[in-house]
């Protein structure tokens, strides 16, 4: 026993120090991949008054950017409704159309922090559970796609964007006879550009094809833009290429994203959820 | 000013400075300045390493709160922290330092503040990159950012001293 006490006197700046790393490592590596403690995160509320009061400040530096973008998107939808169009056949009885279905709605939200420059980047947005916000949803803005709830708070929320390591978004490479499918994933160099793993090099992938979610998972529509192609390489010893894309949005500069709501979902897991496990 | 007061009120600047506004700078080149740091560095000669460390833990926990970096910075602090008195010994005067002095450069002179300073910064930097990116492969990436981050890092501490020293030691 004496022993021990004099063991502890002796090392007792290396115990405490070997402590306080192991929390802090703790807390560094179990959060990457599932959240435990809202109050370690900014949807605390001291740490998201102080980031309002901060985006009160700064929201207006990109304003003119931003608006000049919405109202582009504005005139690509308003040049797909019908009432604006000139009607070439007239007299024909429109009847209200039930071939397509809603399946997915979508929820404005405004990005009130945000960093490009880590390893992994999180978003906080405006939005939480108070609008319908769960975790797994996707959030996208207009240009591409952004990332993905990962956690949730009564008005806020944390997206854990394309910008982190193990982010792993289905997407596919638009080709003209067939698409590929792969994996999103960011290398932590550069935010405006991206990786996708898991392409077969049997297929000679042109420069700048347009690369899109797959929408496998239920989280993505299909046919959303994430980048285009800026880089092809063949890896050495494997089959596979190792392609670079640019992202088709800046991180850098976002403000209002969207997020998704799978009206389907629930239907899908409950589906897939049939299939016998193998052992 | 007491002692006390005075660190508990830098405490609140360079946490607050540190994230709201130097981690949301985006420079490029993979640059990323620090100046929590600086402040584990001027905590005076006679604090012991345990309250000191204590005192870096909480730092790093209200940076990381803020920035969503989950015991990143708490993580580099903490051993900052912990290697300061062993650098202080290595690099301080053969009967010991005076307490009247701060460890800054105005007080213990430019060149002890260059190197002593600049070793715990590289080592803080290189750790927080290093866990940061977490992959061997990538170790040219990780020293470029310790070696950009850290230089730049370094000037922004020598402007920063001459701003606070020049309004507290002029009573």
């Amino acid at each position: 026993m004496r022993n021990l006490i004099a063991f502890l006197q002796r090392f007792r700046i290396f115990l405490v120090f070997a402590l306080l790393q192991f929390l802090a490592l703790l807390w560094y590596t179990t959060f990457l991949s599932f959240p435990r403690n809202q109050y370690l995160t900014t949807n605390n509320h001291i740490a998201i008054q102080l980031l309002e009061w901060e985006h009160d400040l700064t929201k207006h530096f990109n304003l003119s950017k931003n608006n000049t973008d919405l109202q582009w998107e504005n005139i690509y939808w308003r040049k797909r409704q019908p009432q604006f169009m000139y009607q070439l056949s007239r007299g024909k009885v429109k009847i209200s159309d039930t071939l397509y279905e809603q399946q997915y709605t979508y929820i404005p939200a405004e990005v009130i922090n945000s960093s490009v420059n880590r390893r992994n980047n999180y978003f906080t947005l405006n939005v939480g559970a108070a609008q319908g916000i769960k975790r797994g949803m996707g959030v996208f803005c207009q240009q591409g796609v952004v990332g993905i709830i990962h956690y949730v708070s009564k008005h806020y929320s944390l997206v854990k964007t394309v910008l982190t390591k193990d982010i792993n978004i289905d997407v596919s490479i638009r080709m003209k006879k067939t698409d590929l499918p792969g994996l999103l994933k960011w290398d932590g160099q550069d935010p405006r550009y991206g990786m996708i793993t898991g392409i077969n090099n049997d297929l000679r992938i042109k420069k700048w094809s347009r690369v899109e979610t797959r929408g496998g998972s239920g989280i993505f529509p299909k046919g959303l833009p994430v980048g285009k192609v800026s880089f092809t390489e063949p890896i050495e010893g494997e089959a596979l290429w190792k392609v670079e894309i640019r992202f088709a949005a800046d991180y850098r500069r976002l403000q209002r994203v969207y997020v998704i709501k799978n009206l389907h979902l629930a239907e899908q897991t409950a589906l897939e959820a049939r299939i016998p496990e193998e052992d | 000013m007491n002692v006390v007061y005075k660190h508990t009120i830098r405490f609140v600047i360079f946490a607050f400075l540190q994230a709201m506004v130097f981690n949301q700078l985006n420079i490029g080149f993979g640059i990323h300045l620090m100046i929590q740091p600086l402040y584990i560095m001027l905590l005076p000669f006679e604090l012991t390493v345990i309250p000191m460390m204590g005192i870096a833990f909480l730092m790093g926990l209200v940076i990381d709160i803020i920035s969503n970096t989950y015991g990143l910075n708490t993580s580099s602090l903490v051993l900052m922290a912990y290697l300061r008195p062993i650098v202080f010994k290595f690099y301080g005067p053969r009967e010991g330092y005076d307490p009247l002095k701060e460890p800054n450069s105005q007080d213990m002179g430019a060149s002890w503040f260059t190197v002593v300073y600049g070793i715990l910064l590289g080592l803080h930097s290189f750790w927080f990159f290093l866990l940061e990116i977490f992959e061997l492969g990538r170790i040219g990436f990780i020293l470029q950012k310790t070696i950009f981050s850290g230089l730049l890092s370094f000037l922004l501490a020598l402007l920063i001293q001459s701003f606070i020293l020049n309004s507290t030691q002029k009573k």
